[in-house]
């Protein structure tokens, strides 16, 4: 069977390839983040901006300008290019871009179901929820008190419906609950996603997987990092993990039994791609974080999926590396809003 | 004469206030570089978590306090001011800011243990599973709270100290023209 993703490719999804492309050359460069980090206001941030692809997308600002309306209106930006890839693609495309909504499809499932335990309105959250993942029957959401009503009611006819059938139990939605929830319903979509690029074959499952793999893995060692002191307990965590990542099965189950810091790196090391990783984070407050070491991984893959051609990943590179560049400029702006120039070159460049 | 045991006095208050200032000075800037740190640490989390994750959006409108302010009288009759975790009082000790904070069952004179589900920790405003950046934020502001009560009492301390020497200042001055 010949491979031949160069031949049949460009018929459907050539013209939105070289879209992204061309997308991909206008993000930021080293000496636009130079200027950036040298401005002493935010009104300079924005007048730097102008001079890249971003153009005058603040001209209609009212002052006082602050860094949630940057980061909201950079979203909007990348979310009317990322519209416009899906209204032209075709499938199997489209299946790939629905699956890449999906995910901020359970953040703002999450962040409505937060926001309704806190009993704020409804439109508040909604004008808040990221623009990638909406739905129709998002207003809705906040009415359900357990999972299985929120599938029932609400959920069953989007495209996260496949992901609820580990999730489903008659526990109230407490906070303990719905992170369970999130990281559940995150976990089924991962793996379905990389199920699905697998499934693909060809360049596509050749770069994607390793980027899935990666995701996988990262999201198992954020969640034992981040509930060593917590009240979740190591079998509830163990659930948590994803499986389609490298880790499994043996680094997922010596994981779950991990109870600090140390032990996690030495299930780390393990592994030839995590062990450098866990050699560069710095200790305590001076050194970057795992989360920066993370980042940097998944930039560093992102930009080497634009090196093959004919595959889906470019897409998900891009949309990627873009929320990468979002958050750089959302922490520079934030350290010059806090004048707290200390650790401002801490973003990480593409 | 009156006079140097009062000059005495002025001399002993005026020291005593100007460590005192010192003291709120530097109270001062340990406040100001915990709040930093503080807000700095919840740009990290930001970072970490995504924009809106670390938001308005994730507290209620009406909260419960965790802490509150009480104050007292000490023996020289100023007044002093601490900050106390809701959590740790007994249940005969409830001032008025917590009328809503505890249910008694009664007014026991025996401590009992928790009749009342404890405060929820902020933290969890923020889920579960949170990065240790939102931890440090929380331990900032939580050290900052306890500089402010001292801050607070020092200030009436400074004020008092002001209208005493302002007083003996008064004292002398009647005492002077006298003995002249």
């Amino acid at each position: 069977m010949l491979e031949g993703a160069e031949f049949y490719f460009n018929v459907d999804h050539g013209y939105l390839e070289g879209l992204v492309r061309g997308c991909k050359a206008s993000l930021l460069t080293q000496q636009d983040y130079i200027n950036l980090v040298q401005c002493e206001t935010l009104e300079d941030v924005k007048i730097h901006l102008q001079t890249t692809d971003y153009g005058n997308f603040l001209a209609n600002e009212t002052n006082p300008l602050t860094v949630s309306k940057i980061d909201m209106e950079m979203r909007k930006k990348l979310c009317r290019e990322f519209e416009y890839f899906r209204n032209h693609s075709l499938e199997p495309l489209s299946t790939f871009f629905t699956y890449m909504t999906c995910s901020y499809m359970i953040d703002n499932v999450i962040l409505l179901m937060n926001g309704a335990l806190q009993k704020k309105s409804v439109k508040e959250i909604l004008a808040k929820c990221h623009p990638l993942g909406r739905f129709t029957e998002m207003e809705a959401v906040n009415i359900a008190e357990t999972p299985s009503d929120l599938f029932n009611a609400v959920l069953v006819e989007t495209p996260l419906a496949p992901f609820f059938q580990d999730c489903m139990s008659e526990n109230t939605l407490d906070e303990l609950n719905i992170e369970l929830l999130r990281n559940k319903l995150y976990k089924s979509y991962l793996e379905a996603f990389y199920k699905f690029c697998k499934n693909h074959g060809d360049v596509t499952a050749e770069i994607m997987c390793p980027i899935l793999e990666f995701e996988a893995d990262r999201r198992a060692f954020i969640i034992t990092l981040n509930s060593f002191g917590t009240e979740l307990s190591k079998d509830d965590r163990e659930t948590l993990y994803p499986t389609c990542g490298k880790l499994y099965p043996e680094g997922l189950r010596l994981l779950a039994q991990a109870e600090d810091f140390d032990q996690m790196r030495r299930v780390a090391e393990h592994y030839g791609v995590y062990k450098p990783l866990f050699e560069a984070v710095g200790d305590g407050s001076g050194g970057k974080t795992l989360e920066d070491v993370f980042y940097e991984h998944e930039v560093q893959m992102n930009v080497l999926a634009f090196n093959r051609q004919f595959h889906y990943g470019v897409f998900y590179a891009y949309t990627k590396l873009k929320e990468q560049e979002m958050r750089n400029i959302v922490w520079i702006a934030e350290c010059i809003s806090q004048r707290h120039r200390t650790k401002i070159n801490s973003y990480i460049p593409i | 004469m009156a006079a140097p045991g009062l000059r005495a006095q002025m001399d002993s208050l005026l020291l005593q206030l100007l460590r005192d200032l010192e003291e709120l000075e530097a109270k001062r800037a340990a406040l100001n570089a915990r709040v930093e740190e503080g807000w700095f640490s919840l740009s990290k989390a930001r970072y970490a978590m995504g924009a809106k994750s670390v938001g308005p959006l994730q507290y209620a409108s009406r909260m419960e306090p965790q802490v509150c302010v009480y104050t007292s009288e000490a023996q020289d009759g100023l007044q002093k001011v601490w900050v106390v975790r809701a959590s740790a009082q007994t249940p005969e000790e409830v001032g008025p800011c917590e009328a809503a904070l505890r249910r008694r069952k009664g007014l026991s004179r025996t401590p009992e243990p928790e009749s009342s589900p404890a405060p929820r920790d902020p933290l969890n405003w923020f889920g579960i599973l949170v990065p240790h950046s939102l931890r440090h934020a929380q331990a900032s502001f939580r050290e900052g709270l306890q500089l402010a009560a001292d801050m607070a009492s020092l200030q009436i301390r400074i004020d008092w100290g002001r209208s005493q020497l302002g007083g003996l200042q008064e004292k002398l001055k009647q005492l002077e023209p006298q003995s002249a």
